[in-house]
């Protein structure tokens, strides 16, 4: 019986965040699984921060994360990733995608982007480990760049932290998708899922 | 296998939803037949997922034009004896505040629930204020859920305690609950469809000085049962420990904090838990038991100190010597988290922090200055920002008319036009409520010597926009009334509106121009502008502007997002513009200084397009100096 795993899923409107939690939720609840969550997109439709959080097990009571106790940050993007740093537990691991959003507030010169170095050092301070890699290009590997939120849902599975089913979620993505683009989705999983597991060895 | 949705008929199966799926399901399951409401976050889904099964479970659902109405409906369906909901967000409540406040005074014949959603933290919101104190002005009963499935299951109990008690029953839920995730267990569907009959009841239905007066002792009475009853309720929970050294009072979702928080410190034998699913009334036996089992009690509540004031009156009431803590340990603002909740609890039982959130915040404190901001921004596309270039523009020049150092008043509304608060638009001068924009304005008009050119939107208009511009035509105020007009409640997720031409569940109805009702109403000088034509649109905002007496300019282009959506279904191409860099002036900057357009960006010196984010609406290619800016 898991008590408490809890996972935090940051990046930038657009992303497929959500999707990427709507996946997890169901495929956790198919393999008994109890699981609680939220979601922020604040008033962004486009281009915002957001976050979604996954938490499964009989100890978990709350819709938000304990500071401290996140299990998993996945970062889909590097600067949304050490925005939420704050919630990892010294166990904590970080999954990053290396690929950053600018904000169009650094071309109006009224904020800065911090570089991967400097993302990476700061998460490093708290983190047990980051895994890092660039989805985009594994993506596109898979056949479509839109699956870059899936190749990061095959690397958390890639883990084996979680206690969920690999053939379960990809029921989920075959249940998710049309029938044209899954199997690039199941790709993009697996890829995501080898690069996690040579990553972790 | 056919997927499990809300209008599911399986019992006893789980689902994987969001907390206003779980709310929907529960109006489901009661068998509701008349539901309303306008959208507002957190509270939309609601509605629209009851949309989404209406005709398949034969519920009638609707999209109202204000909270009034919508809550109006409700009532005038339960009046006739059917099972009626209306839900909104907690700055709705307030425009449905004038029936409410009468309405609990009506015996309820069909089950009568309003869902309210407050938004503790304000993430979508114009302010935090909690919807508890408005029932207790109302002697509306509140239930409120600690988690996703009390959700679904006090929605459908409401129904039958409305009945039961003939009273107007609330349901609070929270920005956490409705946009939280979790699995919940199916419930039965109630298959009833009642007939509605109205049966005349002037005593009970026609609110003249007498029909209050009668009618007031006997909510009173009803609300005294509820009181008592309230103290059963499996809602309300009393967890007693063996050697308690603090009693807790945890209300709606600050239970499932609190249950965390004291597992996390340890303090399971120490502690006795009192949970709160009806703080409107609450369960004083309950709440006396546990007062008078310890000499400290902490109250746990998002927002105000409700539950806290009434747990101090009833301490005082019964002479019970007991401190009560909450507000002075527990924030007052924004949402609570197992954190803030631990923190409370270590500091009242001397317990150590199971971890070091000193660290915690000193890493935080460390990223902020590297993180970059990302503020929620109008899309590239967006014809609001085409229409603010115009606006500005016109307004800057009309200023000048009144002096060489006045600047225009630009009242502003709720909806994504509020985004042009930022540079660097710098549009947004006022914002308070539906409907404000023009409200302030007539105010504004009478005393300042400056232009002012008010805009809201298009489902803003057609809520609250109405009666400031009768007021403006009546009293005749000098001012521009601008409606931007994007054919949706695009903020909350594009829902229809009575200018959109379709309902909620989809069927044709008919199309309301803002500039129709304008002249009907009595301005004489409207004008239909093309966003994306800055230069006629510019001057026609001048033209209006200089225009003595009420003007209203309707700027009609369709919501980017459902442009685009509707672009992709049909298979159409979309052809992005970019930057020759030949004519380009490096040191210019004209497009990204004037449009803020996220499809804009800095490369080095050079200003350059994203091809992936660029929707082609030519905005930038006309405010560019050099014709750098071409479509591919």
């Amino acid at each position: 019986m898991v008590r408490e795993f809890n996972i935090l899923i940051t990046g930038v409107g657009g992303q497929g965040v959500i999707l990427m939690s709507e996946l997890l939720g169901k495929a956790a609840i198919v393999d008994g699984l109890s699981v609680r969550g939220s979601e922020i997109l604040g008033m962004a439709v486009r281009g915002g921060s957001v976050t979604s959080i996954i938490r499964v097990g009989e100890d978990v009571y709350g819709p938000l994360i304990p500071a401290g106790k996140c299990d998993i940050v996945i970062g889909l993007e590097p600067s949304e990733a050490l925005r939420n740093a704050s919630y990892l537990s010294k166990s904590g691991l970080v999954i990053l995608n290396t690929v950053p959003i600018i904000p169009f507030t650094v071309s109006l010169g009224r904020s800065s982007y911090p570089t991967l170095e400097q993302v990476v050092e700061k998460l490093n301070s708290i983190a047990s480990k980051i895994i890092k890699l660039d989805a985009a290009q594994i993506a596109q590997e898979a056949g479509s760049l839109l699956a870059a939120n899936v190749v990061m849902l095959g690397a958390l599975l890639g883990t084996e932290l979680l206690p969920l089913k690999v053939a379960t979620i990809n029921e989920r993505i075959q249940a998710r998708f049309a029938a044209k683009v899954a199997p690039v989705n199941i790709k993009a999983f697996d890829l995501g899922y080898q690069v996690c597991q040579q990553a972790v060895k | 296998m056919k997927e499990l949705t809300i209008g599911s008929d399986a019992p006893g199966e789980r689902i994987f939803v969001l907390g206003n799926e779980a709310i929907a399901r529960g109006a489901i399951e009661a068998g509701v037949q008349v539901a309303t409401a306008y959208p507002g976050t957190p509270s939309s889904e609601i509605l629209e997922n009851l949309a989404g099964v209406a005709k398949e479970i034969d519920m009638y659902v609707e999209w109202s034009t204000n909270e009034k109405t919508a809550f109006e409906g409700a009532l005038g369906a339960s009046i006739c004896g059917v099972r009626a909901m209306a839900s909104m967000k907690h700055v709705g409540l307030n425009v449905a505040h004038d029936p409410l406040m009468t309405a609990s005074h009506i015996r309820a014949k069909g089950g009568l629930v309003v869902v309210v959603a407050d938004d503790p933290w304000a993430w979508s919101s114009q302010n935090e204020q909690d919807s508890r104190y408005v029932a207790l002005q109302g002697f509306i009963p509140v239930l409120e859920p600690s988690s996703l499935q009390e959700a679904k299951d006090m929605t459908a109990d409401a129904f039958r305690l409305s009945e039961e008690f003939g009273q107007l029953f609330m349901v609070r839920s929270v920005t956490r609950i409705g946009h939280g995730r979790s699995d919940i267990v199916l419930g039965e569907i109630s298959r009833e469809r009642r007939k509605g009959s109205f049966k005349k009841d002037p005593g009970l239905l026609v609110y003249v000085p007498r029909t209050a007066r009668i009618n007031k002792p006997l909510m009173l009475e009803r609300f005294e049962r509820i009181k008592k009853a309230v103290n059963t309720m499996a809602y309300n929970k009393l967890q007693m420990a063996g050697k308690a050294r603090l009693g807790i009072i945890a209300c709606g979702l600050s239970y499932s904090y609190t249950m965390e928080a004291v597992k996390w410190l340890g303090l399971e034998d120490e502690v006795s838990i009192l949970k709160i699913g009806t703080p409107n009334p609450l369960p004083e036996e309950l709440i006396i038991k546990l007062l008078k089992s310890v000499k400290e009690i902490l109250v746990v509540e998002e927002l105000d100190p409700f539950v806290e004031l009434h747990v101090k009156a009833i301490a005082g009431e019964h002479n019970i010597g007991v401190k009560v803590h909450g507000k002075d340990v527990v924030s007052q603002l924004g949402e609570l988290s197992t954190r803030k909740v631990t923190e409370a609890i270590a500091k009242l039982t001397k317990s150590k922090l199971p971890v070091d959130f000193a660290e915690l915040d000193k890493l935080e404190q460390e990223a902020a200055p590297l993180l970059p901001l990302r503020p929620p921004a109008l899309c590239p596309g967006c014809p609001h920002r085409a229409s603010f270039r115009a606006i500005t523009t016109a307004a800057q020049r009309v200023a000048k008319d009144y002096g060489e150092d006045v600047e225009p008043i630009y009242p502003s509304d709720i909806g994504c036009y509020t985004l042009a608060l930022n540079p660097p638009l710098h549009a947004v001068d006022t914002t308070v409520c539906m409907g404000g924009s023009f409200g302030l304005a007539n105010g504004m008009a009478r005393v300042v010597e400056a232009p002012i050119i008010a805009h809201l939107g298009d489902s803003t208009f057609f809520h609250a926009g109405i009666p400031p511009l009768i007021n403006a035509v009546y009293n005749k105020a000098n001012i521009t009334m601008v409606v931007l007009d994007n054919s949706a409640t695009a903020m909350t997720g594009f829902q229809p509106h009575p200018g959109t031409g379709y309902t909620a569940t989809g069927d044709e109805t008919a199309t309301l121009r803002a500039e129709d009702v304008a002249r009907a109403c009595g301005v004489k000088f409207v004008e239909v502008i093309d966003p994306f034509d800055l230069k006629a649109a510019t001057e026609t905002v001048e033209k209006a502007m200089r225009f003595q007496g009420p003007a209203v300019l309707v700027f009609r282009g369709l919501c980017t997002m459902i442009e685009l959506r509707d672009k992709k279904k049909a298979g159409e191409k979309i052809v992005p513009y970019h930057v020759d860099q030949d004519k380009c002036d490096p040191k210019c900057d004209a497009c990204i200084k004037l449009l803020g357009c996220p499809a804009i960006i800095k490369q080095g010196d050079k200003a350059v397009i994203d091809a992936a984010l660029c929707t082609g609406c030519s905005i930038c290619a006309q405010v560019c100096p050099y014709k750098a800016i071409i479509k591919e």
